[in-house]
């Protein structure tokens, strides 16, 4: 299958490691990924339904869906509220016919329309049911043994559609099986499918510190060396926000956070530069040092 | 005026018809209370009222409890009040219902949740992507001095970022379709505007 990839504006900042990473692996896989849907533009995030209600945002975000329609391949998504965006507005496109017609007005009004032919799909889809695990083990030239990893799929990665989609949408599992490819062990993680309190920081900030340290407790409590995630907002709040949780709360983490295509990239012996470890909060390097990984 | 009275006026039938109306309100209608949405709900502890709470206070026509209460701005869209509801209720939608109502109602200063939001979205607009480091500075300044001491707190979260180069200061790219994009946004907001 090939595909055009969605980058998503985190990509350009809070999550730039997934993007670099994410481009490594894709090439080692030999993912018939071909570059960026032209001129995309922001999905909304979990906000701008909040300013313009649903409708229009998911206008805004169907804008992505006719610009890669006209590429005439399927949409490659990383980021997990990218993907509930653009994934939930090309379901209702399938499925209602007024919700179509309506939002292919809107679309007119930019000289678009969007015939809803595409899939989109997320990354930890195509790894698991497409490239398949026998590829990804077979490309694993450092298997990951002894590396004990909490794997937190994300809420909006399994809920996007609201029903079953690839994966469980309450106890998620594709991501253990993945990380287990690469050798390493995925510990128990209930949390797996929980909400970090996503773009909150600012708004009510006490929510971040409270649901992303129940995260951070979890994967400790477990176990795990290394918490790992496809969606840049749970990678944002549990590395970034570790530090600060560990003092409100008067506990100690040491907990690295990596994108799983991170995560991949050194059990594939990929170079430093395709691993992008320099954009860790936590640094990873302690605990990936056995498989050589160095600064 | 009577006790009585005042108890009376407290439920306002058209209040519920008006929330019944807005984007995805009818919903609400559905709800038979049976609670699992509070069960399930990550931001309950914070809340004012509960999600079921809530849709009783819309259903009763409670318009003070409704308009006063911070539920609709502690959602995350986790979406799992969503994936449970036994009614097929779209929390998560109705939740995005809410916030335009109340952000339109009452103004965008009425909550942080509705300013960040649409400072969210003005810088989205303008260059078709988001620029984080420059809706953080845009947000503290539209919220005013007060906040400048909640941006201080955060200030231990935000220099290991810069340092890591997880906020770029620089600006991020902007799209070409910029005009074809508020173009499409301005149709479905008539549209939207239309069918409600």
């Amino acid at each position: 299958m090939a595909y055009t990839f969605y980058p998503g504006c985190a990509s350009e900042a809070t999550g730039k490691a997934s993007f670099i990473s994410f481009e490594a692996v894709v090439k080692a896989l030999d993912i018939d990924c071909h570059g960026e849907i032209p001129d995309w533009n922001c999905c909304g995030a979990t906000l701008v339904a909040n300013a313009i209600g649903d409708f229009a945002q998911q206008a805004i975000a169907a804008r992505n869906l006719a610009l890669a329609e006209k590429e005439g391949k399927d949409i490659l998504v990383a980021c997990s509220s990218c993907y509930l965006n653009l994934a939930w507005t090309n379901e209702k496109m399938k499925t209602d016919p007024d919700f179509k017609s309506q939002i292919n007005e809107a679309l007119g009004a930019g000289g678009l329309s969007y015939n809803a032919s595409l899939q989109v799909r997320h990354l930890i889809d195509v790894l698991v049911n497409e490239i398949g695990l026998d590829k990804i083990r077979e490309r694993t030239i450092k298997p990951l043994e002894g590396l004990k990893v909490a794997c937190y799929s994300g809420c909006q990665t399994v809920r996007a559609l609201r029903r079953p989609d690839f994966d469980d949408v309450e106890y998620p599992v594709m991501l253990d099986r993945l990380v287990e490819a690469l050798g390493a062990t995925a510990v128990p993680f209930p949390m797996a499918a929980r909400c970090c309190g996503g773009s909150q920081q600012f708004t009510n900030p006490e929510l971040i510190y409270d649901l992303t340290g129940k995260i951070l407790d979890c994967a400790a409590e477990n176990g795990a060396d290394v918490i790992v995630t496809p969606c840049p907002m749970c990678a944002l709040n549990t590395d970034a926000f570790q530090q600060k949780i560990a003092k409100l709360k008067n506990k100690e983490y040491n907990m690295p956070v990596l994108f799983v295509t991170q995560l991949m990239g050194v059990a594939f012996d990929l170079k430093p530069k395709d691993l992008a470890l320099q954009y860790n909060i936590v640094s990873p390097y302690q605990k990936l040092a056995k498989y050589g990984v160095k600064k | 005026m009577t006790a009585a009275n005042n108890q009376a006026s407290r439920y306002d039938p058209a209040f519920a018809n008006e929330l019944y109306s807005i984007e995805n309100g009818h919903y609400i209608k559905q709800c038979m209370q049976c609670g699992l949405c509070v069960v399930t709900c990550p931001a309950r502890h914070l809340m004012d009222l509960q999600p079921r709470k809530y849709f009783k206070a819309i259903q009763a026509g409670d318009r003070d409890r409704v308009l006063k209460a911070n539920t609709p701005w502690l959602c995350t869209s986790c979406n799992l009040c969503t994936v449970r509801c036994p009614r097929g209720i779209p929390i998560i939608d109705v939740m995005h219902g809410m916030k335009l109502y109340l952000a339109q109602k009452q103004g965008v200063k009425s909550a942080p949740g509705a300013l960040f939001s649409k400072t969210f979205f003005d810088v989205m607009l303008k260059r078709g992507r988001q620029w984080e480091a420059w809706l953080t500075q845009m947000y503290f300044l539209k919220a005013g001095p007060s906040a400048i001491k909640d941006a201080l707190k955060m200030m231990d979260v935000a220099q290991p970022m810069v340092l890591k180069r997880r906020l770029p200061l620089a600006p991020a790219k902007t799209i070409k379709g910029k005009s074809q994009l508020k173009k499409i946004y301005e149709k479905a907001a008539a549209l939207a505007k239309e069918g409600h």
